[in-house]
Parts: structure tokens; C-alpha cells; sequence
């Protein structure tokens, strides 16, 4: 063995294990000799401290290098197990390629016998006819040829009759038929073509059958694989799809149109052709359901139609109703609009805390499957958030809404300009709302529209409907008479705010003399005098304690507190009772002395 | 009896102590320097005071009361001890002075101090009220109870009423907040007022000026008060003229001094009135104090 030679020729040139191909053993493993380190070889006469370290140094070495023989050695077994498999499956796949020849082969062969069959039954059939008619021909040639002779014998005769007018008139019964004869000519061309017509062998098929024994046969039809989670987008798709690993294909057409419910035709397909067994189909409308199918194509053909598959686009991203959403300390009511026509199957709220040192934030939470297009979520105080929808359908879930910053610092809520008395105006932002001098039209206070106030010239706030502690603050001007307070959502809006049992509020009324402030519930004040008027008003409504309380926030001073039984939410409400304005503050911080 | 030495070597003696509310409902008596006479004084001690100091609500009695009407009727420890609020409530003159007439008639002499430092002979050794509410007694308090000087407040009834408002009043910044029930608001103005501070200032009403609330709000001028009043609107000396708050609202509006006054139907001049919104008082100066 020449491995094992060079081996032994070159000590300590490696010390690693050599294999090689025995007769016996496929693997033959062998330690190579002299090639172990020795542990007193050269390094005889050190001390012995030296030589326990160089032992264990050796020892180390030994271990290391059996630690990469054993690794080699799984190497090598795994190679082999491949080695093994891919015998396997070339055994195979010869096997199969041979059966395949062999039944082509034997295909033309059958074919070709065939054909030559059908030729020489053909030239046998036209050789017996030529023959046929030869023949005929032959036995004609000779009839005419005994009417010859017999013809020369009897005018030989005649020719021999001594009385010549007698031959004269023999002549002319026995001539007449001679001359007949001689008139007719006897037709001495082959009836028969000599040439055998032989056309020209259309062996065509037989090519083909020949051509198709090199190449793999027509792709059998592929499988479509169903909608991978996330693999769709608002307008794309990702559609894959396999086929028999035998199959060679050249190119896949793939075939798409929309699913319509609300019609019974189809819609038009489109079809795109790739070469990979996965295709993105663009430009599609989003929510959309899209009926899909592909066929393989190789040299040889295409295959039949693959199964057919529906997948869904992702939905349109949602649009938050930033006026519509309200927030608290402790939640915040997030309202948006679908963004698809088509109903979705659910929504998703990702909502992230905003780091207080920087707009970094992730998604800390996920709120999943919300069936409604509103979504309460329960927050920490004193925080920022920053809050975003996706739609969900089968498709997966859709590209983020615009994000909304949620700030629990305080209660946040808008008005509900639909409650508004027709004389009451609302500023852009708002929060500021005006009570203005001029008459309104009739056509203007004939509003019949059952949710809005009709005599009390009010708006209610749209309140986060939580029952916790909530804080707002309103600002006045001191010549403006007003009503703030609470009021039930389904408060009767033909009445005043705090003159019926659904509302609370404090009134500031002006009186030639004075400032009159009353705390109204039911019709009823407590009498009770405010000697600084307050400009700036802070309302702290405590459900907890079913309180609501009033306050001058420039003075810290506690005005009036409400003792209620509120059996239901209610929202903040707020009225001018003359000309002028009020302006509503919110997201403030509750001062610690508003729910003492 | 347990005796309690100060440093500024005050002596106090404990003449009852119960459990109240959570912690300690006492009453103690001491040699005043002020009235130069042994005072009686109730101090609630919260269940806060065990660990911390805590702020004091210094309690002002109406006419002819003594210590007791207050801790007995008032029902302020419950919500003392919720707001961790020490009150202290003072005797409402000196005793047992032996000063001729001192006991001729009830709004006058024995249990009418009226929180003046008086003036006027026979009263001016003993009936230093004022003094003793505002200088004696805190030094006191601050030196034998677990309290943090810096936060106290005054609140009273009826004369007391009108004691609170004028040590407020007087005092810019001593005071945190300061309440009233039913103060006579004017007493310069009306008949008890103009008895007590001829007998005790003397005939010159200028001298009276000094210790009128109504007087004291127009010249008001420091650290923003908040002042809660409550009147019964069924009180007998309302109607007799000798509380006159509308004046005191008139200057105060006039003045931009804010005051919550507030005249509740129905209730009269008792403690039974006072009982009833006792609670938003404590919670009144718990809101300054505790800030």
C-alpha cells in the first residue's frame, strides 16, 4: 500500500490518522507509526517537573488530536451515509431512465415494424395487379395474333383458287374482314407502368418518438401550495407552489383573477410566466380575494392545470378618528375608520411606550382579533404612548395606520359637535367654543335633529368611558355667564344643564349688582357667595368617590363639591348663557387637592 | 397623672387622655405666663403623630365654652386622623382669676376672651387671649407634641370664628389656611363685639380696629388666604346681626381675598351646624397643611 509506504518514509510529518481503500474493508483505518509524539524522545535529562509538564502538555495533545480524529471519523460516516444514499438514488434513478428507453425503443420499434407491414402489403397488392393486367394483355396479343394466322392462312387459300373470279368474288366477302382486320390496330404498349410507386415514407412520428426518448416527458400538473401567513401585502401576493421532483420544467404560467361575490361571471384572468417555483403578483386591490392556478411547461409540453387556490390581499390600513379618540390616566379610547369597504375580519392595536429621553420606542404590546373599530386599552399614568391600528383579514395583518400619541398625563376628551345648540360655534381645534351675537335664521334653530340641545345653548364632551378620576379645567372670561359641569349622554337636551336630574353643572350668573355663582342639580343650589370670580375653572369628577368637584384653579380654592349617585358615564357639558365664549383645557395633570 | 417637662421648662400635666379615632384624645393642664393662670387645653393627637411630625390645627371655641364643648361635640377626629391633623383647642378665657365681674354675664369676662390681648384695667394682667393663642400656646404645643411648626392653621366658632380670621388675618403667612363657622365677622359693628372690646380695649374704637376681621381684610396684604365659611341660615345671631358676615364678603370681594361662603338652610348655631360640615373644614386645611 502506497499510503502506508510514504507513511512510514516520512515520520512525524503528520499525526493524523490515513485511510485507505482495503480489499477487504471499503474503510481501512490506520494509525500512522512513529508518528505519536513521545513524551521522552528527544527531551531526555530535563528535570522531572519539566517532564510531568510536557506529559500533560502531551497528554492535552493527545487528547485534542483524538477529539479531531473522532470528528474526522463522524465525518467520514456521515459522507458515507451520503455516499450510500446517493448510490441509492442514482441505482434508481438509472433504473428508471433504462425502463424508460427501453419502453421508447421498444415504442419506434413496434412503430417502424408496423409501418414496414404496412408497406409491403401495399407493394404486394399493386405487384398482383400489375401482373394481372400483364397477363390479360398477353392472352389479347395472342387472340389477335391466331385471328392473324388465320386470316394469311384463308387469303393463302384463296390466293390458290384457279378461277380468278371466283377469287374476285371470294375477294370481296373474304377481304372485306381483312381489311377489317388490318385496320385494326393492335395496341402493343405496356397496359402497365413498369415503376413500382413507392411515396415517400412520412417517418416524422417515428423522429419525434426518437427526438422524445433523449428529453423528459410533458411536467405533470403542479401543486399549489395555500397562502403562507404574511406572505400578501395590500396589493401583492406570494404564491408558491412544487411539483414531482422527476418533472424538469422550463417555465410556470401562473393564472390569477378576483374572486367577485356580487357577480356571477368571472372575472378575466391574468397570467405571468416564471421560472421559479414562486411568483409575487403585484398590482392588486387590496381586501381582495384572488382565485389563483398554475401550469408547468417543458419542451416536450404544458401540464394540466394546477388546483385552484384563493388567497387574500391584505386589507388597507385603518384611519385613526383622532377627534373621536379620548384618553385618561389610566385608558385610552382609540376609535378609527375601517379603511376597506369590504368588512375585515378583525383589527390589531400596537401600542408602544415612548421613552421619556427620546422618541425610541418598540412595540410593547399588541392588542389582537378587535372585532369593533374601537379599542379601549388600559395604560399607565404618566406616560407617553404611541398608539397604532392594522386591519386583519386571512391575509394577514395590514401596513400600520398613521400613529396617534397618546399622553396620560391627563383626560383628554373633544366635544361632540352633534349635541351643539344650533347657536353655538366651535373653533378649529376644538376646545373653544362661542356663543355669537347675531340672530340665528329660523330655518337654522328648526334643526330637528333629536341629539342636539334646543334651548339651552350647550355641548356635551365626549368622555373617555372609564370610572376613574377624571380632570379638566375651563377657562371663562368673567363676563361671560356660563353652565360647566356633567350631564348623562342622553340628558334631555329641551332642558336647561342643571335643572333636570341628569346634570350637574355650576352656573356663573351676573346680576346688575353682583357675580352670582350656583351649584345646580335638579333646579337646586346650595346659597353659597365666591368673593373672587373665578376665571380659570378645574371640574374634578371622581367616580370612585361619586363626587364632582369644582375649583378656582388660580387660587387652589375648592368651590363646590357635588355628592352624586351617577348611575351611568357621563360626559362634561358645557353652555353659554349669553354672548361670549369658553375654552375647554384638557390633558392637564389633576393637582393633588382635586381628589383629596 | 404624668408630668411632661419642655425644654423652656413649660409644665404640662395630662388631666385625661382616651383613645380616639385611632390614636389619642387628651386634655392637659399648664401654668400660662400669658394669662398668669393654670389653662386647661385638649390636644387630638392623631395615630400619625406616633411615627411623624404632623401639622396642627389650632381650634378657636365660641363664647362660654371651655375645652370640651369642641372634642365632645364637633366630631373632628375621625377625619383628624384620616388627614393626620393634630388639633389643638384652647380654653376660651382665663379662669379663676378672681377679677371683679368676671362672671357677671356670659358674653363677657369668663369664657369671652374674644382673642384680644386687653388693654384696659382690670382685664390687661390675665386677658391676653391673643397672645396666648398665637405666641404661648404654639410654643408650647411645639415643644411637647410631635409637630412641624412650619404648618399650622386656625380654624373656630362664633367668636372663635372671629378669633381664627383675625390670627389670619394679623398674621400673613403664620397661618397656612384658615375656617370658620358662623365668625362674627364685624365686631366692631355689633352689640357682643362692641361690649368685649370697650371692656377690654377701652373707648377708643380705633384701638378696636386691630382685632376686626372685616377691618383687618381691607388691609390685608401677604401670602393668599382661602377662607371657608360656613353659616347656618337659621342662626339666631345672624338674624340679630352680631355674626355680619356680608360685610367681611363685601371687602374681601372688594379686596379679591378669596372666601368660600357658604349659608346652609336649616342649620342654626350649635354644634349640631357645626358637626355637619366639620368634615369639609379638616379637609380644608388638610389640603394647605398636607401640601
Amino acid at each position: 500500500m502506497a499510503a502506508d509506504r510514504e507513511g512510514r518514509g516520512a515520520p512525524n510529518v503528520s499525526t493524523f490518522q490515513r485511510f485507505s481503500v482495503d480489499t477487504n474493508e471499503s474503510l481501512h483505518f490506520d494509525p500512522c507509526e512513529n508518528s505519536s509524539p513521545s513524551p521522552t524522545g528527544a527531551e531526555d535529562g530535563q528535570d522531572d517537573r519539566d517532564d510531568v509538564f510536557k506529559e500533560e502538555e502531551t497528554e492535552d495533545e493527545i487528547i485534542m488530536i483524538r477529539n479531531q480524529l473522532q470528528g474526522k471519523v463522524a465525518e467520514m460516516e456521515n459522507f458515507a451515509g451520503h455516499l450510500e444514499e446517493i448510490f441509492l438514488t442514482v441505482e434508481d434513478n438509472f433504473g428508471r431512465q433504462e425502463q424508460h428507453l427501453e419502453q421508447h425503443y421498444n415504442d419506434v420499434l413496434q412503430t417502424l415494424s408496423q409501418r414496414y407491414d404496412e408497406r409491403a402489403a401495399g407493394l404486394e397488392e399493386e405487384k398482383k395487379n400489375k401482373l394481372e393486367e400483364l397477363y390479360s394483355q398477353l392472352l389479347n396479343c395472342g387472340r389477335a395474333m391466331d385471328a392473324s394466322k388465320e386470316l394469311i392462312e384463308k387469303a393463302q387459300e384463296i390466293y390458290r383458287y384457279q378461277d380468278k373470279r371466283l377469287f374476285l368474288k371470294v375477294d370481296s366477302l373474304v377481304f372485306a374482314p381483312t381489311a377489317e382486320f388490318a385496320k385494326d390496330e393492335v395496341d402493343l404498349t405496356l397496359s402497365t407502368n413498369l415503376e413500382f410507386n413507392t411515396p415517400l415514407a412520412d417517418l416524422s412520428d417515428v423522429k419525434t418518438m426518437m427526438d422524445s426518448i433523449n428529453v423528459v416527458p410533458a411536467p405533470s400538473a403542479p401543486v399549489i401550495n395555500p397562502q403562507m401567513p404574511n406572505s400578501a401585502t395590500q396589493t401583492s401576493l406570494r404564491v408558491c407552489w412544487s411539483l414531482f421532483s422527476d418533472d424538469t420544467v422550463e417555465y410556470y404560467e401562473l393564472y390569477y383573477r378576483p374572486v367577485l361575490e356580487d357577480t356571477l361571471a368571472d372575472a378575466a384572468f391574468t397570467d405571468v410566466n416564471v421560472k421559479e417555483t414562486h411568483c409575487t403578483v403585484t398590482d392588486l386591490l387590496p381586501n381582495a380575494q384572488y382565485e389563483l392556478w398554475v401550469t408547468a411547461t417543458n419542451t416536450t409540453g404544458i401540464s394540466p392545470a394546477s388546483e385552484k387556490a384563493l388567497y387574500m390581499t391584505v386589507p388597507s390600513p385603518p384611519v385613526i378618528k383622532q377627534r373621536e379618540c379620548s384618553s385618561c390616566p389610566e385608558a385610552a379610547l382609540i376609535r378609527w375608520q375601517s379603511g376597506n369597504t369590504d368588512p375585515v375580519d378583525s383589527y390589531t392595536v400596537e401600542l408602544s411606550e415612548m421613552a421619556a429621553d427620546g422618541p425610541e420606542s418598540s412595540v410593547t404590546e399588541s392588542i389582537v382579533a378587535v372585532p369593533t373599530c374601537q379599542c379601549l386599552i388600559q395604560l399607565q399614568a404618566g406616560r407617553r404612548y404611541l398608539i397604532a391600528v392594522r386591519a386583519v383579514n386571512i391575509g394577514g395583518p395590514s401596513d400600520k395606520s398613521e400613529v396617534i400619541t397618546i399622553s396620560t398625563t391627563g383626560t383628554l376628551f373633544y366635544l361632540l359637535e352633534d349635541t351643539a345648540h344650533p347657536c353655538l360655534s366651535v373653533s378649529e381645534d376644538g376646545f373653544t367654543i362661542f356663543y355669537g351675537d347675531e340672530e340665528l335664521p329660523i330655518s337654522a334653530m328648526a334643526l330637528d335633529d333629536e341629539n342636539t340641545f334646543t334651548r339651552c345653548v350647550a355641548v356635551l364632551g365626549d368622555l373617555i368611558p372609564v370610572r376613574g378620576r377624571h380632570y379638566w379645567e375651563v377657562e371663562v372670561d368673567d363676563g361671560t355667564e356660563f353652565r360647566i359641569g356633567v350631564a348623562y349622554e342622553d340628558t334631555e337636551r329641551s332642558s336647561y344643564l342643571g335643572a333636570n336630574s341628569t346634570s350637574w353643572c355650576m352656573r356663573h350668573i351676573l346680576s346688575p349688582s353682583r357675580h352670582k355663582y350656583e351649584f345646580l342639580h335638579n333646579g337646586w343650589s346650595p346659597d353659597l357667595r365666591i368673593t373672587v370670580n373665578p376665571v380659570r375653572i378645574g371640574v374634578a369628577l371622581d367616580y370612585e368617590r361619586d363626587t364632582l368637584s369644582f375649583f378656582n384653579v388660580n387660587l387652589e380654592q375648592h368651590l363646590h363639591t357635588f355628592r352624586c349617585r351617577f348611575q351611568s358615564y357621563v360626559q362634561p357639558c358645557f353652555s353659554l348663557d349669553n354672548p361670549g365664549a369658553l375654552t375647554v383645557h384638557n390633558g392637564i395633570q389633576a393637582p393633588a387637592y382635586a381628589f383629596m | 397623672i404624668r408630668s411632661l417637662v419642655s425644654e423652656s421648662e413649660m409644665a404640662l400635666t395630662q388631666v385625661s387622655s382616651n383613645k380616639c379615632a385611632g390614636g389619642f384624645q387628651k386634655v392637659f393642664e399648664h401654668d400660662s405666663s400669658e394669662l398668669k393662670c393654670k389653662m386647661k387645653f385638649a390636644v387630638y393627637l392623631p395615630p400619625k403623630a406616633e411615627t411623624e411630625k404632623c401639622p396642627v390645627l389650632y381650634w378657636l371655641s365660641g363664647l362660654t365654652c371651655t375645652e370640651q364643648n369642641f372634642i365632645t361635640k364637633a366630631g373632628s377626629q375621625l377625619s383628624a386622623a384620616e388627614h393626620g391633623l393634630i388639633i389643638v383647642a384652647p380654653d376660651t378665657s382665663p379662669r379663676g382669676c378672681n377679677i371683679e365681674g368676671e362672671d357677671e354675664s356670659w358674653d363677657f369676662g369668663t369664657g369671652a376672651g374674644f382673642y384680644v390681648d386687653a388693654t384696659q384695667d382690670p382685664w390687661k394682667t390675665n386677658y391676653r387671649m391673643y397672645s396666648y393663642v398665637t405666641q404661648e400656646l404654639p410654643k408650647l404645643i411645639n415643644a411637647n407634641f410631635p409637630t412641624d411648626p412650619e404648618r399650622m392653621s386656625v380654624s373656630g366658632h362664633s367668636m372663635g370664628g372671629h378669633g381664627a380670621l383675625i390670627c389670619a388675618l394679623k398674621n400673613p403667612g403664620k397661618y397656612k389656611s384658615v375656617s370658620a363657622f358662623a365668625p362674627i365677622c364685624n365686631p366692631v359693628q355689633c352689640p357682643w363685639g362692641q361690649k368685649a372690646f370697650s371692656g377690654y380695649l377701652g373707648p377708643d374704637r380705633s384701638s378696636w380696629e386691630a382685632y376686626d376681621a372685616t377691618v383687618l381684610a381691607a388691609s390685608y396684604s401677604g401670602p393668599q388666604l382661602d377662607i371657608l365659611i360656613d353659616q347656618g341660615r337659621d342662626d339666631q345671631f345672624l338674624s340679630a346681626s352680631q355674626l355680619l358676615p356680608d360685610n367681611l364678603i363685601a371687602v374681601c370681594s372688594e379686596k379679591k381675598i378669596p372666601v368660600v361662603f357658604r349659608l346652609q338652610p336649616g342649620y342654626d348655631h350649635s354644634y349640631y351646624f357645626m358637626y355637619s360640615f366639620m368634615n369639609d373644614h379638616i379637609k380644608h386645611h388638610a389640603k394647605y397643611l398636607n401640601a
